[in-house]
C-alpha cells in the first residue's frame, strides 16, 4: 500500500525543484501559453481571401460582367488582369495566385448569340483541401450568374414571370444551417480543439524531463536507497506535473472563452474532471517514456516524437477520424487526444453533458490507471537496467 | 583562410560526424524521422471527406425524394438510412453519431410537379470546419446535378446543349495535382518539418553536448575563431540533413507515392542546403541560451510551432489575420515550403524562385550573424 506521507513527501521535494529551475519553472507555464495563442491565430483552415487573376482575351462587357462576381467575392482576393499564359503560369508557380479565371475571345459573342460559352479556372492544387474549397466556390459563383442569364434569356424570348423561371431552373433549394458553429470560424474548433495538443505535449515532455534529469544528475540512487516504494515514488512524481498542468489547461480553457471567442454550452463538470484524467495520463506517458530513456535529450525527443504526432495526426484535429486509413483509426483509438478532443468540442460547441460523454471520461480515467501501472511496473530500484 | 585553415576545419567536421553516428538513438532518430515519419504523415492524414456518415428525414416518401437522396454519392457519403423526426436527428447530431441530416418535406414531389420550387434543409455538424465546408460543398453539388436533371425532364430535352439558351461553363483544371491526392501534399510537408525540426535540434545539440561535458572549454582555448567552431558543426548537420532529406525523398516520396518530380534535383538540393543554414543560426542560438538538452528541447518546440505554422502550409498567408501576415516573412520554412512545392509539384526554375531563394539566403545570414555574436559573448564572461 501507498502511505500518503512518503508521496507528499516526494511531491514536495519535486515541486521546490521545480521551483528553484526558474528557467524549467517559467517554460511550465509560459510554454503553453505561447503555444496556444500562436496556433490558435496562426492555423486557420477558414478558405477566404483566395488571391487570383482573370486572363480576359474577351474584353467585353459581359467578360468584365462575368469577371466583378469573382471580384466581388469575399472569398476571394483580386490581384488584378494579366495578359498572357506566361504571366499566369508564373503567378501560379510562385503561390502569388492561387487560380486564374481565363475567359476566351468568343465568349462575348456566344452569350449574345445565345450558346453555351467554356471558361476556364485553372486552381493550383498544392493543396487538395483547398483547391476543392475554391473549386466549390468557383461552381456555385458560376451556377448564380448561369441562372441570372437564363432569367434574362427566357424574360426576353419566352415571355416566362421571372418566378416561373427560378421555379424551373431550381426547383429544390438547399438550405444549409451550421450546426454548434453557425459562421463556420475556423478558430472555435481549432481554437479549441488545440487545447488537446498542447496540453498533451506539455506535460508529457515536463514529467519525462523531471525524471530523467535525476537519472542524468545521479540523484535518482537517493530514491533507489530510501524506502519510498516505486508506486509512492511515481504518484509522488507526478502529482506537481498534474498540478501545474491542471492549471495551465484551465487558464487555456479561459483563454479559448475569452480571447478565442468560443462559446460554452456544455455542462462545466464534465469539462473539469474529463481535463483532470487528460492531463494526468499525458503526465503518465511522460514518467513511462523517462522509464525507457537514460539521457534528457533522448526523453525529450521521444516524449516529443510519442506525443505531438498522434496528437496532431490521429486526434481528429486536423482530420476527422472518420476519413482515416483502418491502421490510422487504431492508432486514433489507442490514445487519449481523440476522447479529450470529442469532451472538449462537445462541452465548447455541442452543448454536451454526461449523458453523452461519460464513456469518454470512463475511457480516459482508463487510460491513467493503465499508464500509471505501467510506469510503476516499468520503474526499477536497481542501478543497472 | 589559407589551407591549415580549411584542414582544421575539415578535421572538426570529420569529428563532429563520428560523434553523430556513434550515438545510436539519434541515428535511428534520424532515420526514422526521414522515412518513418514522412510514410505516416502521407498514408495516414487526409484532407478528404469521405464516408460522413449522413441520415434523412424523409417526410415526403415519393420517388423524386428517393431520387434526390440517391445523388449522396459514395466514397463522400455514408448514407445511414432513415430517421423518424426532428428529435431523434437532432439527437444523433448532438451524439456526433451523424455529420448531417437532410430534412425533405412534405409534398416535396407534389411541388416539384406543380412546377413550384421547395426547400430541403440540411442540418451540418460544423465543429470541424474542413468537414463542414467540404461537405456543404459537395451537396450543393448534389443537389445543382438534381436541379439540372429536373429541369432537363421538364423541358423534354435530353442533353443542355440541346437548351438553346446563353450558358457558361466553368470547367475547372486542377494543376499539379488533379487527382488531388492529400499524399502528396502531407507526404512532401513532412518532410519539410523534420527538416525543421532536425536542423534547429542537430545544431543545437552538438553545440550543448560540448558545454555539458564542458569539452567546450578546450575548444575556446584552443587556436580557433568562433566561426571556425562553428562552422564544422554546421557542415555536419548540412552533410547529415542532405543525406536524410535525399533517402526521403528517394525512399518514401517519390517511389511510395508517385509523387511526380517536376523540377530539377539539384535546385531542390541547394534550396535545402541553404535552408539548413538558415536554420542552424537558429540553432546556434538555441545552445547558446539554454544550459543543457532539456532546456534545448523546450526553447526548440516553442521556436518551431509558429514557424511550421506560420509557414503557409496548412493556412496560406492570406487567410491569416491582417497583423499576421507579415509575421510570416520572418517563417525561413515559408521560403522553404514555397520553393520546396514549386521544385517538386509546379517545376519551378531558378529563373522563378531566385527572388525567394535571396530573401531565405538574407535571413539566414542575419540569423547566422546573430547567432554567432551570441556564441562568442558566452566565452567573454
Amino acid at each position: 500500500m501507498m502511505n500518503l506521507q512518503t508521496v507528499l513527501t516526494i511531491t514536495k521535494k519535486e515541486m521546490l525543484e521545480i521551483w528553484r529551475d526558474r528557467v524549467y519553472f517559467i517554460m511550465a507555464f509560459v510554454f503553453p501559453f505561447i503555444m496556444i495563442l500562436i496556433l490558435g491565430f496562426g492555423l486557420s483552415f477558414d478558405v477566404e481571401k483566395m488571391p487570383f487573376a482573370v486572363l480576359d482575351y474577351d474584353n467585353s462587357d459581359q467578360s468584365r460582367d462575368y469577371s466583378y462576381k469573382f471580384i466581388s467575392s469575399r472569398y476571394f482576393d483580386y490581384k488584378g488582369s494579366i495578359d498572357s499564359v506566361k504571366k499566369a503560369d508564373e503567378l501560379i508557380n510562385t503561390s502569388k495566385v492561387r487560380f486564374v479565371l481565363v475567359i476566351p475571345p468568343e465568349f462575348s459573342k456566344n452569350i449574345i448569340n445565345g450558346y453555351s460559352a467554356e471558361v476556364q479556372a485553372q486552381i493550383d492544387g498544392m493543396f487538395n483541401y483547398r483547391a476543392s474549397v475554391v473549386s466549390g466556390y468557383i461552381s456555385a459563383i458560376n451556377a448564380n450568374y448561369n441562372s441570372e442569364l437564363i432569367q434574362q434569356w427566357a424574360m426576353k424570348s419566352q415571355g416566362m414571370t421571372s418566378q416561373a423561371i427560378s421555379d424551373l431552373i431550381s426547383p429544390v433549394s438547399l438550405e444549409t444551417r451550421y450546426l454548434y458553429n453557425n459562421e463556420l470560424k475556423s478558430i472555435w474548433s481549432t481554437g479549441t480543439g488545440l487545447i488537446v495538443l498542447v496540453m498533451l505535449v506539455s506535460p508529457a515532455m515536463l514529467a519525462a524531463l523531471g525524471v530523467v534529469r535525476e537519472k542524468e544528475t545521479g540523484s535518482i540512487f537517493n530514491i533507489y536507497a530510501s524506502t519510498a516504494s516505486r508506486s509512492e515514488f511515481i504518484t509522488g512524481k507526478l502529482l506537481p506535473y498534474i498540478a501545474i498542468s491542471y492549471i495551465n489547461i484551465s487558464i487555456l480553457c479561459l483563454l479559448a472563452l475569452w480571447v478565442f471567442q468560443a462559446p460554452f454550452k456544455g455542462d462545466l463538470s464534465v469539462l473539469l474532471v474529463a481535463n483532470f484524467f487528460f492531463v494526468a495520463s499525458a503526465a503518465a506517458i511522460g514518467v513511462l517514456i523517462s522509464s525507457f530513456v537514460k539521457s534528457q535529450a533522448a526523453a525529450a525527443l521521444i516524449s516529443m516524437l510519442g506525443t505531438m504526432i498522434p496528437g496532431i495526426m490521429y486526434s481528429g484535429l486536423m482530420m476527422p477520424v472518420a476519413s482515416m486509413s483502418s491502421e490510422a483509426v487504431i492508432e486514433a483509438h489507442a490514445f487519449p487526444a481523440m476522447y479529450q478532443l470529442e469532451v472538449i468540442w462537445g462541452v465548447f460547441l455541442k452543448g454536451q453533458g454526461w449523458p453523452e460523454l461519460w464513456l469518454n471520461i470512463l475511457i480516459l480515467s482508463g487510460f491513467l490507471i493503465l499508464l500509471w501501472l505501467l510506469a510503476v511496473l516499468r520503474f526499477r530500484k536497481r542501478v543497472n537496467g | 583562410m589559407n589551407l591549415l585553415w580549411w584542414r582544421r576545419v575539415l578535421s572538426l567536421t570529420k569529428k563532429e560526424l563520428l560523434q553523430y553516428s556513434r550515438d545510436i538513438i539519434l541515428v535511428i532518430a534520424t532515420l526514422y524521422f526521414f522515412t518513418g515519419e514522412v510514410f505516416i504523415g502521407g498514408k495516414g492524414v487526409s484532407f478528404d471527406l469521405i464516408n460522413a456518415p449522413i441520415g434523412y428525414v424523409d417526410y415526403d416518401q415519393s420517388e423524386a425524394s428517393r431520387e434526390w437522396l440517391n445523388k449522396l454519392r459514395q466514397p463522400y457519403f455514408d448514407v445511414k438510412g432513415s430517421i423518424d423526426n426532428d428529435k431523434d436527428a437532432q439527437h444523433y447530431l448532438d451524439n456526433s453519431s451523424l455529420l448531417g441530416v437532410m430534412e425533405i418535406p412534405h409534398n416535396f414531389q407534389n411541388d416539384l410537379l406543380k412546377g413550384q420550387s421547395t426547400d430541403i434543409s440540411f442540418q451540418l455538424d460544423a465543429s470541424n470546419v474542413i468537414l463542414g465546408n467540404l461537405a456543404n460543398s459537395y451537396v450543393s453539388l448534389s443537389n445543382a446535378s438534381f436541379n439540372q436533371e429536373w429541369m432537363l425532364k421538364k423541358l423534354k430535352i435530353n442533353d443542355i446543349d440541346e437548351m438553346e439558351s446563353p450558358s457558361v461553363d466553368a470547367k475547372k483544371m486542377i494543376l499539379f495535382n488533379p487527382e488531388g491526392k492529400s499524399s502528396w501534399f502531407m507526404a512532401i510537408s513532412e518532410m519539410m518539418t523534420v527538416m525543421t525540426l532536425l536542423s534547429l535540434f542537430l545544431t543545437a545539440a552538438i553545440l550543448v553536448k560540448e558545454k555539458e561535458r564542458g569539452t567546450i572549454e578546450q575548444l575556446s582555448i584552443a587556436p580557433l575563431t568562433p566561426f571556425q567552431i562553428l562552422l564544422p558543426k554546421i557542415l555536419a548537420v548540412e552533410i547529415i540533413l542532405l543525406i536524410g532529406v535525399a533517402l526521403s525523398l528517394f525512399l518514401i516520396v517519390i517511389p511510395v507515392f508517385e509523387v511526380p518530380f517536376q523540377g530539377e534535383f539539384w535546385l531542390f538540393f541547394l534550396v535545402s542546403a541553404v535552408y539548413i543554414y538558415a536554420m542552424s543560426g537558429l540553432g546556434i542560438f538555441i545552445a547558446t541560451v539554454s544550459k543543457n538538452l532539456a532546456q534545448v528541447m523546450i526553447v526548440s518546440i516553442i521556436l518551431i510551432m509558429p514557424i511550421v505554422l506560420l509557414s503557409g502550409a496548412f493556412t496560406p498567408p492570406e487567410a491569416m489575420p491582417e497583423w499576421e501576415q507579415p509575421i510570416v516573412h520572418f517563417s525561413p520554412l515559408y521560403y522553404y515550403i514555397n520553393m520546396g512545392f514549386g521544385i517538386i509539384l509546379k517545376g519551378a526554375g531558378l529563373n522563378l524562385i531566385w527572388t525567394d531563394l535571396l530573401s531565405l539566403f538574407a535571413l539566414g545570414t542575419v540569423l547566422f550573424i546573430f547567432g554567432i555574436s551570441q556564441f562568442r559573448k558566452q566565452f567573454e564572461n
